[in-house]
């Protein structure tokens, strides 16, 4: 912007540098104490740099050898409970990646109509989605506990793969009205003149068209679901949990799981780092529900 | 063939999957909610009795309530007004093309994909007053005692607990307003650097007023998710020590499924629903916010 002298240019290299690395601080330090002996984690001062990495966490987490859940308990945890984990890595898989494929689909085609067709009380519409999104999830979780109690969804796999689709929803519907919005809608009136119907026209020329689109809303969706905590919680029982929500679990009476619980995060969120950097492009929009854009 | 309101050329059929579900798990629920704000759980009976108005005249007397809605006050003013400034001021640090800023954006983008569920453990390991860093830290620095447990003093437990938000969600801030910069028009700052005004000047005349819609988009979002937190205590607090850190959101959550008041547990989330519905849509109509 304006011309700056070296020596300022450097202690905004020094101190762009110093403030980032105090955001990346926690995360390494996380990341260490999955690695960590139980004595090490314990240890004051807390060992930062010089320690002696071992996967004993990864293991005991995972089952022997990442065997998802075959292999031999070595040893009984603080809190006496089974931390074999591949499970619920799978329960926290199935609930992401099937209510984004809900919410997207609903999202979609919602999406294309606010964005496309001109009707009575569309802003009241849009408005609406948005209100949604404001509701405290405790708001929501009490009512749908009793509910989901008397019509046997309470800890299902549909149950919560419903209320992780409906939480993404205004998120889904207004990002994606964001996206058909970039599309001038000529394309779409010349195809209509030339007799094609709307479903054809919303198929095959305007869907491929915001697969950009498509792809960034599913990842943040595919987040959100993953993070979840709250409902989780609240409508599962013994059948299925997250890794959120099962990491809680780790601490106990008896003391604190630190180094599988730190395993079993950090494994979490390998797969949400690798997402957020193929989206990087649509970050800001998706974060601000499409009213930013890059 | 006539369709009617179901043909593909009207917009009923494209939103009819959307109505059905918002329908389904937002009206019907508050519908329930409501009807269970009038009734109790009565122990002896094991049913739900009605009630009347009770859990809501219970809503204006109970201390703990007002309580739990000054600490989701002091939580919200606290950390928005932490985040916004903090994400402005690193947002202009790491607004340039100069080599390895973008791999420093990239770098903070992360901290907002932890569960927020896994932050609050992460801070609870940071914070232990046996072998927690930031205790350390704190300790060598004589800021604060090790004998003075940060999450389980009553004074420091909610700022222990905030820095966990802060931390992970500056960040988010910091995006935004980065893209909010990037977009803005160079010609007022060419103006400004010929009248030869300070760079806090250029700040506070240009930068800030053509910024204004998108660190209001900013404040919205981010102001709901705060005011109704509740990962973050939950794992790092419960509430505690005693009853200092408790959130409306946990307060409703607790005395619905750790004390089986089904009734006022209700009664509150809603009340934390009308404040929120309240206050955001004023925001929404003052700061003249447009989706």
């Amino acid at each position: 912007m304006m011309v700056r002298s070296k020596s300022s240019r450097m202690v905004r290299t020094i101190v762009g540098w110093a403030v980032v690395a105090l955001f990346a601080f926690p995360l390494y330090y996380w990341m260490t104490v999955a690695f960590k002996e139980g004595n090490e984690i314990f240890n004051w001062p807390p060992k930062v740099w010089s320690f002696t990495p071992t996967i004993k966490n990864f293991e005991e987490v995972f089952g022997i050898s990442f065997g998802f859940g075959f292999g031999e308990q070595r040893e009984v945890l603080p809190g006496g409970g089974n931390f074999r984990m591949g499970p619920r890595l799978w329960d926290s898989i199935v609930i992401a990646i099937l209510s984004t494929a809900l919410a997207i689909t609903i999202a979609t085609l919602a999406s294309y109509a606010l964005s496309r067709m001109n009707f009575r009380g569309r802003h009241h519409f849009v408005s609406w989605v948005l209100s949604t999104r404001m509701m405290p999830p405790v708001a929501v979780a009490i009512p749908i506990f009793f509910i989901y109690k008397d019509i046997g969804l309470l800890d299902t796999y549909t149950g919560v793969i419903l209320i992780h689709a409906l939480m993404n929803l205004p998120l889904a519907v207004l990002l994606m009205k964001s996206f058909f919005d970039d599309i001038p809608g000529e394309i779409d009136e010349s195809a209509l003149v030339d007799g094609a119907s709307r479903w054809l026209i919303f198929r095959r020329i305007v869907l491929p068209m915001v697969k950009g689109g498509i792809a960034a809303t599913a990842v943040l969706c595919f987040i959100f679901s993953w993070t979840e905590f709250l409902f989780v919680l609240t409508l599962t029982q013994t059948g299925l949990k997250t890794v959120p929500v099962v990491s809680s679990t780790f601490v106990t009476s008896t003391g604190t799981a630190w180094g599988s619980m730190a395993a079993l995060g950090a494994a979490a969120m390998i797969p949400a780092f690798i997402f957020i950097l193929l989206v990087q492009k649509h970050l800001v929009r998706g974060l601000t529900l499409g009213s930013v854009k890059q | 063939m006539k369709l009617g309101v179901l043909s593909p050329d009207r917009p009923f059929i494209w939103m009819l999957p959307l109505i059905a579900i918002l329908i389904a798990f937002t009206i019907i629920p508050l519908f329930y909610n409501i009807w269970l704000s009038f009734h109790e759980y009565a122990p002896f009976k094991r049913a739900l009795e009605p009630v009347g108005l009770k859990n809501w005249s219970l809503l204006l007397s109970d201390e703990r309530m007002w309580e739990a809605l000054g600490t989701t006050i002091l939580y919200f003013v606290v950390v928005l007004t932490a985040e916004v400034v903090l994400g402005m001021g690193i947002a202009l640090l790491l607004d340039t093309e100069e080599f390895g800023f973008g791999f420093l954006r990239t770098v903070l983008t992360l901290t907002l994909v932890v569960p927020p569920a896994i932050v609050g453990m992460m801070y609870l390991l940071i914070e232990d007053p046996e072998f927690g860093v930031l205790t350390y830290v704190l300790d060598a620095a004589g800021l604060l005692d090790k004998a003075t447990p940060i999450l389980s003093t009553a004074s420091t437990a909610l700022w222990g607990v905030m820095l966990a938000d802060i931390w992970q969600w500056t960040p988010f801030m910091v995006l935004i307003f980065l893209a909010g910069l990037r977009s803005l028009p160079p010609e007022p700052y060419e103006a400004a650097m010929l009248d030869g005004a300070s760079a806090v000047m250029t700040f506070r005349r240009i930068t800030l007023p053509l910024l204004n819609k998108v660190i209001a988009v900013a404040i919205l979002i981010r102001g709901i998710d705060v005011f109704r937190m509740f990962d973050y205590v939950f794992v790092m607090t419960s509430g505690g020590p005693g009853t200092s850190t408790y959130t409306l959101s946990l307060y409703a959550w607790q005395q619905t499924f750790s004390f089986i008041k089904w009734g006022y547990g209700a009664t509150l989330s809603l009340f934390t629903l009308a404040i929120i519905l309240i206050v955001a849509n004023l925001f929404i109509y003052i700061a003249k916010v447009r989706w």
